[in-house]
């Protein structure tokens, strides 16, 4: 099973320039902040739909499935109770189920589900090399911006290590499912030290490899790709900023909040 | 060594210089000098070296060994100033490149002079794709575009690769990983390579294509230094030095430093198996090929019987076999520990990885599980502890089907110790960790201090118990891993590649412990690439490719099939083959030395 994210297609976002990916990357994060309502999301996420058609990123989405869900139903369960405005629909000692909860802890639960698959859809359309690039055009210190993209690189190889940690230790009979979350959350110390140690190790090898391969000779190294700004990249852009200007005026006009009477 | 041209990314220079082995013609300054060079990492007064001095002429190959610890790689890492940029410590003496000290030299500045390939290839790739992995030193050395766009393609296909520069790193097997991490060093087009122990993690057909490269690299004149445990891959260096607690103890050509056996294996490395059988037969040469050492015997021994290599004969010797097997593989066995019947499984989104696949492991066996990475050997172990769940047919445990039971439901059945035991290590101290799961078994702690006495002992880990894990070398890290499943007492143990990464005493020794186990009646699956361990010590052998089992029988049976290992990419041991050329089946050289004499 791939560890990393980015699926190998040559649909047109992916073969779009870097630099429009990175900044459609902080459009939608700043498109899906602005607003609240569950109805002024859900174009957004008819896109990301639409989008995860066209660069055939399904593979991913059905991978996290259970995260965009669990993301969707818990969020929208815990603004239940701390959301405790208009009237209640049904009367709980704890869960205060009104139509303007639902909506907010749902609209919630779509927000964070969104930025979650704005995320997915980068990964699954740009290569690592195309984010430092990206990074870089955009301001991003060289050795910044290979920083970051290495932390992308890093996350699955250490996810991966983390899941082979849970399996050695149910073998020698660790349940850790027991007790209350804080109880549980303290069960994951047998995990959490040989991953920790693990990546350690892979960062100093990792470390060490970099610098015998040059990593550092120059302050901005040359590049083998070529990203040459065609006309789709400008236009793209232009769409992408049309966009962020959109739901920013939603927002500014107060719209795209949730009303509670 | 004159330097000779071949692959289409030989230097332009490789036959402007010669070296002969006694290094009479050598002129100007070797490619690499180490004098009397001592480092101490920092915290300990042990010298990792100890006033080294070699060096290398151009166009030479020299081949490094020693046991782990013995300095292998902190030498390596000398030479690119990784020792002490990268590491704290005490360096004494004088490393130069191309006759120029390189002290206060930037690691990185070092990078176009002197390329490092090392042991762990997926910490040294860093793109998405092959062809930008090959450029990414380049691009920070400075190369234009097209400088780089004209090194990639004969870089790629001086390793193998070409063809491969739009495929996925990740994708690659650990073999072409490891020759992208060649093709990127050698895109640099760097006086010196080292490769530092490049094969340790990889399979037999992985190691075979590593050193295959290796081999050519050598003929096109390239300087390089190999770092190794197996002594039988670096015959062909022009030089092979051995190290032995920090200090170089033999240097010279290999058929002078080979056949120092008693040196070798003080120095914890694996003699060449044909030299060792060669010594026990009072022959005191070197066999530089299974030919020249069948050349050896016969003259010493001519009545041996010359054996066409026929079906026929294949027939008689598995006649021969299964008349006095160890191990009946079908029939009278007793009520298996643990089942596979007819079990598929594919990974989402993948191919098939197990194919109806059929197996049983009866109590007191000791089977090795062979075959390519990919072949699923794992996946079929991970079935039988519960990791996961068959698609189609079904897992019995004790005569139990273990659908729907957690992993830990079979922990006294079946233990599983993983191939890297830092996957499980996390407690203060070793006795801490051993009583993790019999802790978790809920047993008191009367029962719990037994267990961990009792298994402390079997892995000689008594001295230890109070030290905290992360201090144990390797080999000791691996004996407490297979301590920590002993103490769920289990009555089958898997374990998992458990010597990948151990020299050669480590190795033994594990091995040692895990023959003393099954004979005090644990049964044992071993999944391995090592060849000389499956023939020592197995006594079934279960040979995977594609899923599928090709092979399920005698250890000795499975060595007469040549053709069914040479298509799963594993070389039989040198002692086992050569043993065939005389009309015998040995799984190892004292076997094979008993057997000529025999028949002498």
């Amino acid at each position: 099973m791939p560890i990393y994210l980015y699926i190998d297609r040559r649909s047109a976002i992916h073969r779009l320039h870097p630099t429009v990916k990175v900044f459609a990357l902080f459009v939608m994060f700043w498109s899906v902040y602005w607003v609240d309502h569950p109805l002024a999301l859900l174009p957004l996420g008819v896109l990301m739909v639409a989008l995860a058609q066209a660069t055939g990123s399904w593979p991913n989405f059905y991978r996290l499935r259970w995260l965009f869900i669990l993301l969707i139903f818990f969020t929208t369960l815990a603004w239940m109770v701390f959301y405790r405005r208009g009237p209640a629909l049904i009367d709980l000692p704890i869960i205060h189920l009104s139509r303007a909860s639902l909506v907010f802890g749902f609209g919630r639960g779509l927000k964070l589900a969104e930025l979650l698959a704005t995320s997915v859809l980068f990964l699954s359309t740009t290569k690592v090399e195309e984010f430092t690039a990206g990074l870089q055009r955009m301001g991003v210190p060289y050795r910044v911006g290979f920083a970051i993209t290495l932390a992308f690189r890093l996350a699955p190889l250490f996810i991966d290590s983390a899941l082979t940690v849970v399996q050695a230790q149910s073998l020698r009979g660790y349940d850790f499912d027991r007790g209350g979350p804080i109880a549980r959350a303290r069960r994951y110390v047998p995990v959490v030290i040989p991953v920790f140690m693990g990546a350690l190790r892979k960062a100093n090898n990792m470390a060490m490899a970099l610098e015998a391969r040059g990593f550092g000779i120059r302050a901005a190294p040359t590049s083998y790709i070529d990203f040459p700004l065609r006309p789709r990249d400008r236009l793209a852009f232009a769409i992408v900023a049309g966009i962020g200007v959109l739901y920013f005026a939603i927002y500014y006009f107060g719209y795209g909040a949730i009303a509670v009477s | 060594m004159a330097a000779r041209s071949g692959t289409p990314f030989a230097r332009a220079d490789a036959t402007a210089q010669t070296a002969t082995p006694d290094g009479a013609a050598r002129a100007g300054a070797p490619v690499a000098a180490l004098e009397e060079v001592t480092f101490a990492y920092a915290g300990t007064e042990r010298r990792a070296l100890d006033g080294v001095t070699l060096k290398l002429w151009r166009g030479e190959t020299i081949g490094v060994m020693g046991a782990s610890g013995a300095g292998k790689s902190t030498l390596a890492k000398c030479l690119n100033r990784i020792v002490p940029a990268f590491e704290d410590g005490d360096f004494r003496g004088r490393v130069a490149i191309g006759g120029r000290a390189i002290d206060g030299s930037p690691v990185s500045e070092l990078a176009p002079r002197v390329g490092m390939v090392f042991q762990d290839f997926e910490a040294q790739l860093f793109s998405t794709n092959v062809a930008h992995e090959v450029a990414f030193a380049m691009e920070q050395a400075g190369l234009a575009r097209e400088e780089i766009a004209a090194r990639i393609g004969p870089a790629l296909e001086a390793v193998g690769l070409k063809g491969f520069d739009d495929r996925d790193p990740t994708s690659l097997s650990g073999g072409e990983k490891q020759r992208l991490a060649i093709a990127s060093v050698l895109a640099l087009r760097p006086d010196l390579i080292v490769l530092d122990e490049p094969t340790t993690d990889l399979d037999p057909e992985g190691r075979a294509e590593v050193f295959a490269l290796i081999r050519r690299l050598r003929e096109e004149g390239r300087t390089l230094l190999v770092i190794e445990h197996e002594a039988e891959e670096l015959r062909g260096c022009d030089r092979i030095a051995i190290l032995r607690d920090g200090a170089i103890v033999a240097e010279g050509e290999p058929a002078s430093v080979m056949g120092r056996l008693a040196l070798l294996e003080a120095s914890g490395v694996h003699p060449p198996d044909l030299n060792r059988l060669l010594g026990m037969l009072e022959i005191h040469e070197h066999a530089e090929s299974i030919d020249h050492a069948e050349a050896l015997i016969r003259a010493h021994f001519p009545q041996l019987p010359r054996v066409e290599r026929s079906e026929s004969e294949a027939a008689g010797m598995v006649a021969e076999i299964r008349a006095g097997a160890r191990t009946d593989t079908a029939a009278a066995r007793p009520e298996p520990i643990a089942q596979l019947e007819r079990v598929s499984y594919s990974y989402p989104f993948g191919p098939r990885v197990l194919d109806t696949v059929d197996l049983a492991i009866a109590p007191g066996e000791f089977v090795a599980v062979i075959g390519q990475n990919g072949s699923g050997k794992t996946t079929l172990a991970k079935h039988l502890v519960g990791l996961l769940q068959p698609e189609t047919g079904r897992v019995l445990v004790a005569g139990r089907d273990r659908a729907g039971l957690a992993p830990a439901a079979t922990a006294r059945e079946v233990g599983y110790v993983f191939q890297n035991p830092d996957h499980q290590i996390f407690a203060a101290t070793v006795e801490e960790e051993i009583a993790f799961g019999p802790r978790n078994l809920g047993l008191d702690s009367g029962e719990i201090g037994r267990r961990v006495a009792e298994v402390l002992g079997a892995v000689n880990l008594g001295a230890m118990r109070g030290s905290d894990p992360f201090l144990l070398s390797k080999g000791e890290r691996q004996r407490l891993a297979v301590a920590s499943v002993l103490a769920l007492r289990p009555r089958l143990l898997i374990l998992d590649e458990p010597t990948t990464g151990l020299d050669y005493r480590e190795q033994r020794k594990m091995m040692a412990l895990v023959r003393e186990l099954n004979r005090e009646g644990i049964a044992i699956m071993i999944i391995t690439h090592t060849p000389w361990l499956v023939a020592e010590f197995a006594q079934r052998a279960v040979l995977m490719r594609r899923g599928r089992v090709l092979f399920d029988g005698a250890v000795r049976e499975i060595f007469t099939h040549e053709d069914l290992l040479a298509g799963s990419s594993f070389r039989m041991p040198e002692a086992t083959a050569l043993a065939r050329r005389f009309g015998f089946v040995a799984l190892s050289p004292a076997e094979l030395a008993a057997r000529i004499r025999e028949s002498a």
